[in-house]
């Protein structure tokens, strides 16, 4: 495959799937934007820009899968924190599953021994 | 000369808030605003800051344009053309194709002229367009009302020489020639003629309409 053509292909697959990333790291806790950024970098290849982030997050509030308020920080000015609505986590749950069915039917084929 | 942190910051954040432009007000605040925290959230972790932090920092959030695109996507949002290069039709696009067609009738002569100098003023065609444009036909459908009129007064008032035009589409109108007999021929050949001549210049402005919405120069632009 071509080079740039590789590179788009993930940029589109990254650009897909980032948000139920975003969603499932507010699974279990809530977080501020900072946060959520870092925790994303950690691992490889998911985000080039860090900044694509906050327009990710303010289109999950406005379709109601986050929600967010303010908190004091102790080390500054304060934060907005985000946290995963009822229709944020039925949204991930779905994905779920039909991520593990994408995967699974694409391992089907590219894994398979020749 | 150094630039300060601060500067640096000030900056990237001004040209995220042009980029951003294309956005809705409130989601251009918010996502500026979350990228400043963000900002300095990142500052606040640095033991003694220096300006190379500070150009990671930045450079981690990424190019304000790329975040923009991101956005205008995320939010459905399509990029304002410069109006510059962005082709609308205005009035004179219109006036022209009116005019052209239809201009001689309203108004002889001084319609269609109006027409023609509307047609080559405007940016939206180009110079063999524009030829199209004057050329079939001059006076549009006036010259087609008029050339019909003038050729059944002419056939039927000369009987015995039947008029004759000439089919290449030049404009000059008759070439009469005298022909003793075959009347019925003359006549298929006369109908055939005049509907040509009528749709011509339909055909004309159409074509010109359409080039409005298909111009090449606008889409590259």
């Amino acid at each position: 495959m071509v080079a740039g053509k590789q590179d788009a292909l993930l940029a589109q697959m990254r650009k897909g799937t980032l948000q139920y990333c975003v969603l499932a790291l507010l699974a279990d806790e809530e977080r501020y934007g900072f946060d959520l950024v870092r925790s994303l970098a950690e691992t490889d290849g998911m985000v080039t820009s860090e900044g694509t982030i906050y327009p990710l997050l303010s289109r999950l509030r406005r379709d109601g899968l986050v929600e967010t308020s303010w908190r004091e920080s102790t080390s500054g000015p304060p934060r907005r924190y985000y946290r995963l609505t009822k229709a944020g986590r039925a949204a991930l749950d779905g994905f779920k599953d039909e991520w593990g069915r994408f995967r699974d039917a694409v391992d089907h084929f590219v894994e398979r021994k020749a | 000369m150094s630039t300060t942190p601060d500067k640096l910051v000030e900056r990237y954040l001004k040209h995220l808030e042009v980029e951003l432009d294309d956005l809705p007000r409130d989601r251009r605040r918010e996502i500026v605003d979350e990228i400043a925290g963000h900002i300095a959230e990142a500052r606040a972790g640095l033991e003694h800051e220096t300006e190379a932090d500070v150009r990671n920092i930045l450079e981690g959030l990424g190019d304000p344009a790329d975040i923009a695109e991101d956005a205008r996507e995320r939010f459905e949002v399509r990029p304002v053309i410069p109006a510059s290069t962005a082709y609308k039709p205005g009035w004179i696009e219109v006036g022209a194709l009116v005019l052209l067609l239809v201009g001689a009738i309203v108004l002889p002569v001084v319609g269609w002229v109006i027409g023609v100098v509307l047609l080559w003023i405007s940016n939206a065609w180009n110079v063999r367009d524009k030829f199209i444009g004057t050329l079939f036909w001059p006076g549009g459908l006036g010259f087609s009302l008029f050339f019909v009129f003038y050729g059944a007064s002419q056939s039927s008032s000369s009987s015995p020489t039947s008029c004759q035009f000439s089919p290449v589409g030049t404009g000059e109108p008759a070439n009469c020639i005298a022909s003793p007999d075959s009347t019925g021929a003359m006549d298929v050949l006369a109908i055939v003629l005049v509907v040509a001549v009528v749709v011509t210049p339909i055909i004309t402005t159409a074509y010109l309409g359409y080039r409005l919405r298909h111009q090449p120069g606008a889409a590259t632009a």
